[in-house]
């Protein structure tokens, strides 16, 4: 019984699921997709200054998702493999967009004031810091984890969107030995080469969004 | 009061108590016992390393395990940590000669925090690990571990921690379990430890997600009320959105969203997690994907009008089978002939070969039947293991092949007129011959008709072999049923006579087959023997076709043959099966022999076994392990997974093979079995295995170390 019945109906299943899988094409994945046009925002940065994507064009973006707090986040400060990554970017003419999507009350809220210390205490170069309390941002392009990063490229096209490198851990000693995954996609962009991993493993702590 | 009852009866103070308490711990190591190690202690985790041994023997397996106690909102992390987070590590450092397997990760539950999902622990947890003492190390030495270990712990933030765990194992000549406090942990550890899943998994694409489809016996909504997924990478599934389950009767389904690097082709290996409605949750290891093969689980009764559709549709399938090959070449030439012949002649010859077909099976369902009242273990395919029958038919075949080759003609009726297939008589023999052929090769559907067979009533046995016969003569029957087909086919001609001749190959091959096949049966004494009644035939033949020619036609060419053929079949009563000096398989590099005795023993030390049941004859069997057994791939699965392999040879008829097939309602070979790690049910694969199917299954097993 058990032979024959599952038998015939795993046929019926997978033929159903080829049939589906055949005819339909692939439905619109929520987050963004790597190739296609990262989505718009419009976000006052820390300075007062409006950000708005679609007048960046031109120019490469990187985002950066941060929270001061977060361990993940600490061993790319501390190692000060993130500020000589901005450096490196913005002396290319890459904006560098970090964004703080914790809300207020959660780990790694600040306010401008605050996170512009905090750039200047940690050395950080990033082109302008962005404040994302309500989450907005951050769940636009589905920012999962503190740090998580995305590449646009001078068209408008998101190009990278993952983790900083390939060693999940809060061990600073794992800087030198990950694959450099973000810098890599950054200069493929930079230099117009394809990114060999579009899409990788975001890690970190999870982004304090409001609940 | 052990250390687990002290940890909750003090949850509720305050954390500075905590540590104070850890801290004495810590700092009183002589409290501690063999087992267990210092502990480091935050007002988030107490972390010690322990051991299920208070004793360890040289050459022994033991388990030690990171035994993390973590305060309430806290958690750590699975090796896919999910979301965020970071999965526990852990870098030994043993004494030398000793080697330790990776983390046997406990089965995760799904932690929310903020939006994010997280695959973690909350409470308790031990991450056990096996490690393996060498048998150089003297009793009275000291087995030392130092597990340097880094653990992420996480509430709403996180903390990374970080120690330095010893243990110190006295070495005695025998293990000595450890107390009662830590046998707890790892008890608690192994009742999460993932189980090879005894259903057949597979994954369907629909919208913008896909779902998870467990199907087989045991699984209804009150044997699974929820399930979660917990995938083994990171990648094809977006955890954090809303998982839907759903349940009925033999099978659930878990929808899931897709991850960003979700792929339709690939597998996605992972945990699965089901929790009954009595709230106990079970940790199953699977490896779903879209094309999976069906893996049939073992079969038992099965609906009459089923079993007689699969007999039916197995008959067909005999049709492509290889060792149908050379029926189906005579009957391809049979058809040539007469395609120039009288509709009414087609239609009646037709008639005969189903007719043939039919008496066929009717007798060997009646031998079955008889056999089985005898009591006898047989099952189909056993006159391939009787050498009489093997070399019988080797010689038939080759008189077939010298038949058709020209070397001699059949023109009166009688035994040789079947050869070519020609006239009424011809086309019943041929459907005779087919069947007898086609037996060995059991296909996928017909074993478990056949099983079925031998447990069902003598009318309902009967009945099946005629529907399978049925399937068998479907091809043929079809041109009786539509005259117009044959006018279809082409007009004879001189290409006739090349088409005949080169029919006569499979025949040759099928009788170099048969030979090898009888060289592993008798050894070489019933080889030679064989080839003896071959050179004989071969020479009966040749005089019997110079008979045929003019000047030779003279009563001694005829005698001559027929005395040649006739002792062909004395040689035949030599014919004996040997037993050890071919005993057809060899513990070799990969393989052991099967016996009941070793795959009892293997069971009982929870080793994960893969039976391949085999047969020189079963030229599936052969080609099977040509493309996915022997390859380098599997082999090194099997390897990676710690499986043994058992190969159990039925070239010769052996009660225990015959037996263990029974267990599963089969009555042919190839068969091949899958046994997981631990006590879990086999899993039965395909009788037409491809190399993906087998990694696909060795890739579902729990590593075993």
């Amino acid at each position: 019984m058990p032979f024959c019945a599952i038998s015939r109906r795993q046929t019926l299943i997978l033929g159903g699921v080829s049939l589906i899988a055949l005819g339909l094409p692939l439905p619109a994945f929520a987050a963004p997709q790597v190739g296609s046009s990262a989505p718009e925002f419009a976000v006052v940065d820390t300075q007062g200054t409006l950000r708005k994507l679609s007048d960046l064009r031109g120019k490469v973006v990187v985002l950066e998702w941060t929270n001061a707090d977060c361990p993940f986040t600490i061993k790319h400060y501390k190692s000060a493999n993130m500020q000589k990554l901005q450096k490196q970017a913005t002396a290319e003419g890459v904006v560098w967009l970090s964004v703080i999507s914790s809300a207020p009350g959660e780990q790694g809220y600040v306010n401008a004031a605050e996170a512009n210390r905090l750039t200047a205490s940690r050395d950080a170069a990033p082109t302008a810091v962005l404040l994302d309390p309500e989450g907005k941002l951050g769940r636009l392009y589905g920012a999962v984890t503190t740090p998580h990063m995305f590449v646009i490229d001078a068209k408008g096209v998101l190009r990278y969107m993952g983790g900083i490198d390939s060693i999940a851990s809060t061990n600073v000693n794992d800087v030198d030995k990950a694959k450099p995954l973000f810098r890599d996609a950054m200069q493929a962009v930079v230099t117009g080469q394809t990114v060999a991993n579009p899409v990788t493993r975001p890690y970190g702590c999870s982004v304090k969004y409001a609940t | 009061m052990r250390l687990a009852q002290l940890h909750r009866c003090i949850r509720p103070l305050s954390q500075g108590f905590c540590v104070l308490i850890g801290l004495v711990f810590a700092a009183l190591p002589a409290i501690a016992s063999a087992d267990e190690s210092n502990a480091v202690v935050s007002p988030r985790a107490t972390v010690s390393l322990i051991s299920d041994a208070d004793a360890v023997a040289p050459g022994s397996r033991f388990r030690i395990g990171l035994r993390q106690k973590l305060a309430p909102h806290w958690h750590t992390y699975w090796k896919n940590p999910g979301d965020a987070g970071e999965p526990t590590r852990l870098v030994l450092t043993l004494p030398p000669g000793a080697s330790a397997g990776p983390i046997e990760w406990p089965g995760p539950e799904r932690i929310e925090v903020g939006g994010a999902v997280s695959f973690g622990y909350r409470d308790e947890i031990t991450l056990p690990v096996t490690v393996n003492v060498p048998s150089d190390i003297r009793v009275g030495e000291t087995f030392a571990v130092e597990a340097k270990a880094e653990w992420l712990v996480c509430a709403e933030q996180c903390v990374p921690e970080s120690g330095i765990f010893r243990l110190r194992l006295p070495v005695e000549a025998v293990s000595k379990p450890a107390g009662s406090d830590t046998t707890a942990a790892f008890d608690a550890a192994d009742l999460r430890r993932p189980q090879f899943s005894p259903w057949m998994a597979g994954l369907a694409v629909a919208g913008e997600g896909f779902s998870l489809i467990l199907s087989g016996p045991g699984l209804s909504p009150e044997t699974a009320q929820d399930a979660a997924f917990f995938p083994d990478d990171w990648g094809p599934v977006d955890y954090a959105k809303p998982a839907r389950f759903t349940a009925r009767v033999g099978e659930i389904a878990l929808a899931l969203a897709r991850g960003p690097t979700f792929d339709a082709s690939q597998r996605v290996p992972g945990v699965l997690a089901i929790t009954d409605s009595g709230g106990a949750t079970r940790w199953y290891t699977i490896a779903p994907r879209i094309s999976m093969p069906p893996a049939p689980s073992p079969a038992t009764a099965v609906p009459l009008w089923q079993a007689l559709a699969f007999a039916f549709l197995g008959g067909l399938i005999l049709n492509l089978m290889p060792c149908v090959f050379p029926i189906l070449a005579m009957k391809a030439t049979a058809v040539a002939r007469l395609s120039g012949g009288e509709l009414r002649e087609v239609r009646l010859s037709a008639l005969l070969y189903i007719f043939g077909i039919l008496t066929a099976f009717t007798a060997l369902a009646a031998v079955l039947l008889t056999l089985r009242a005898g009591g006898s273990a047989v099952g189909w395919g056993f006159q391939f293991q009787s050498p009489v029958f093997i070399a019988a038919m080797s010689w038939l075949l080759l008189l077939v092949g010298l038949n058709l080759s020209g070397v001699f003609e059949v023109r009166t009726s009688g035994l040789g007129t079947w050869s070519g297939g020609r006239g009424r008589a011809g086309s019943f023999l041929t459907g005779l011959l087919a069947v007898v052929v086609a037996t060995p090769c059991t296909a996928p559907f017909m074993g478990v008709a056949i099983g079925a067979a031998l447990v069902l009533p003598p009318i309902l046995c009967v009945a099946l072999f005629l529907a399978m016969g049925g399937g068998l003569a479907l091809p043929y029957a079809a041109l009786a049923v539509f005259p117009g087909l044959s006018r279809r086919l082409p007009r004879p001609g001189p290409w006739m006579l090349r088409l005949r001749q080169i029919m006569a190959l499979p025949m040759y091959a099928s009788v170099a087959w048969l030979l090898w096949v009888l060289a592993r049966q008798t050894g070489e004494g019933g080889l030679i023997a064989g080839l003896a009644g071959t050179a004989a035939i071969g020479v009966a033949a040749w005089l019997f076709g110079l008979a045929q020619r003019g000047p030779w036609r003279r009563p001694w060419t005829y005698g001559g043959s027929v005395a040649l053929a006739l002792a062909s079949v004395v040689l035949l009563l030599s014919l004996k099966p040997v037993d050890a000096p071919v005993r057809g398989i060899a513990a070799s590099e990969h393989s052991e022999p099967y016996s009941e005795r070793r795959l009892d023993n293997l069971r009982a030390e929870g080793r994960p076994v893969f039976v391949n049941m085999t047969a020189d004859w079963c030229l599936s069997c052969l080609v099977n392990e040509r493309i996915a057994l022997s390859t380098d791939a599997v082999q090194a699965a099997l390897k990676d997974r710690g499986v043994v392999y058992l190969k159990g040879d039925w070239t010769r008829a052996d009660p225990e093979i015959t037996r263990y097939l029974r267990a599963f309602g089969r009555d042919g070979v190839p068969f091949y079995a899958l046994y997981p790690a631990g006590s879990g049910a086999p899993l039965v694969l395909p009788p037409v295995l491809t190399e993906t199917a087998m990694l696909d299954a060795i890739a579902a097993i729990p590593r075993s170390n």
